[in-house]
């Protein structure tokens, strides 16, 4: 897992860290019960303060993302959300909506949007592929 | 003075040397566990305050408390609570390293020798070597190794990275930050001052600009980030002579239109989009950016 860190998004930093993380762990760059990098390592990686870091692990966290064992570290949890389905449901909705706006103002159309998002997840199902560990046969 | 979680309290300073003015009115606050930026040209009046903050001098007018206590009358408490890395750093040149930091922990309470150990080994110092033979940049090593080891519960860095090359000052930095951050993550504050802002992007949370002794801006580094934006955009033709609401500094270039924005990013895009430009794009400013924004 290689994480950057663009000032020029005017993201906040730790957003860029958590988003990133959350990236790897859908494509299987860290897999689950894995251990993520350690803060002060990863900080001076980064070339950002710990505090960005700490921050960004205590939000990975409250997403139940990861989980943190005292003394051993902070490890990939397994995909496994405890919301209600109808709520994991709403929270994409909101999201969904918000690209479709967006495709309405940058002039793509539905069939030329529906063919992108697939395009997207083929992407990332690609990626997961190879972040797989080989099977022995 | 009531935040009981400031570590550092500055309200109304003001300090001349004779009749020159060198901080006027000057406020600043720095909550625990903060890597907290003082940014300002050379003469803004950083080292002035940073001064004031030791009692090495005294405030004109107005208030300073460190750890909630003032400098002036709990000096060695307060002294024996932090540690202080001025901008040329200079030792008894006949002693070696080992000597120097065994002379500068016997002022201290306490002194964690695997910090020292560890430092001493990543930045390659050989202890034995008379502190006379060090570069500048092994100097400020071994200052800031000094600083680190008592443990303090704040460090004051002036212009530490001043004087050195680019390769050693991008190094030892964040090391030492690190190192020092991480005795007690969360609790130990730290209070920078330069104007070499680019070494300290990711470092600093929040940040102060001073400039001629008087408070510019105080925000959290993504804060500003998020509010200062270059808004670049191109037209068919010429770029249109409209004013924008709002935008700090305007360029105009044959088809190119180039904008920094201040928060009023959103409404400058919107007003943008309404002249059909073939293309918009947005960034956000660097901290240096934004520090030569505020000053123009």
């Amino acid at each position: 897992m290689v994480l950057q860190v663009n000032y020029k998004s005017g993201q906040p930093v730790y957003l860029q860290v958590v988003d990133q993380i959350k990236a790897a762990a859908a494509s299987g760059g860290v897999r689950t019960g894995e251990a993520l990098p350690s803060i002060r390592p990863l900080a001076e990686e980064l070339r950002v303060n710990r505090n960005t870091i700490a921050k960004a692990y205590a939000e990975l966290e409250s997403q139940g993302i990861i989980e943190t064992i005292p003394g051993k570290g902070c490890f990939l949890k397994p995909n496994n959300s405890p919301l209600k389905k109808e709520v994991r449901r709403k929270l994409l909705i909101q999201e969904i909506d918000q690209t479709v706006v967006m495709a309405h103002h940058l002039q793509v159309p539905r069939d030329e949007f529906i063919e992108l998002v697939c395009d997207r997840l083929d992407a990332l199902e690609e990626r997961k592929q190879a972040n797989e560990i080989p099977k022995p046969s | 003075m009531n935040d009981a979680s400031a570590i550092i309290e500055i309200k109304g300073l003001t300090y001349a040397y004779s009749r020159a003015e060198a901080v006027h009115d000057f406020s600043l606050t720095v909550r625990q566990g903060r890597c907290y930026g003082l940014f300002g040209r050379n003469g803004a009046g950083k080292t002035t305050t940073i001064k004031c903050l030791l009692n090495l001098l005294r405030p004109r007018e107005g208030q300073v408390r460190v750890f909630g206590l003032d400098p002036s009358r709990h000096e060695v408490e307060v002294k024996r609570r932090l540690a202080y890395v001025p901008d040329h750093v200079a030792f008894y040149p006949w002693m070696s390293v080992r000597e120097t930091l065994n002379y500068l922990a016997s002022f201290r309470s306490h002194w964690n020798l695997d910090v020292e150990r560890d430092l001493l080994n990543r930045f390659r110092l050989d202890a034995g070597q008379p502190t006379a033979a060090l570069s500048k940049g092994q100097r400020t090593q071994v200052a800031l190794i000094a600083a680190i080891c008592p443990e303090p519960e704040l460090l004051l860095l002036d212009e530490p990275t001043s004087g050195l090359d680019p390769i050693v000052r991008r190094e030892f930095i964040e090391t030492v930050i690190g190192a020092y951050q991480e005795g007690d993550p969360g609790n130990r504050t730290i209070l920078v001052s330069t104007h070499l802002i680019t070494e300290f992007e990711g470092l600093i949370d929040e940040f102060t600009i001073m400039d001629r002794g008087r408070e510019v801006m105080s925000l959290g580094a993504d804060q500003a980030r998020e509010r200062y934006q270059k808004i670049r955009a191109r037209f068919i033709g010429e770029a249109p002579a409209v004013e924008f609401k709002g935008a700090l500094q305007m360029s105009r270039k044959g088809r190119e239109l180039e904008l920094i924005a201040n928060g009023e990013g959103p409404q400058i895009l919107e007003q943008l989009r309404r002249l059909a430009p073939e293309s918009l794009t947005t960034e956000a400013l660097t901290l240096e950016e934004v520090f030569v924004a505020a000053l123009k």
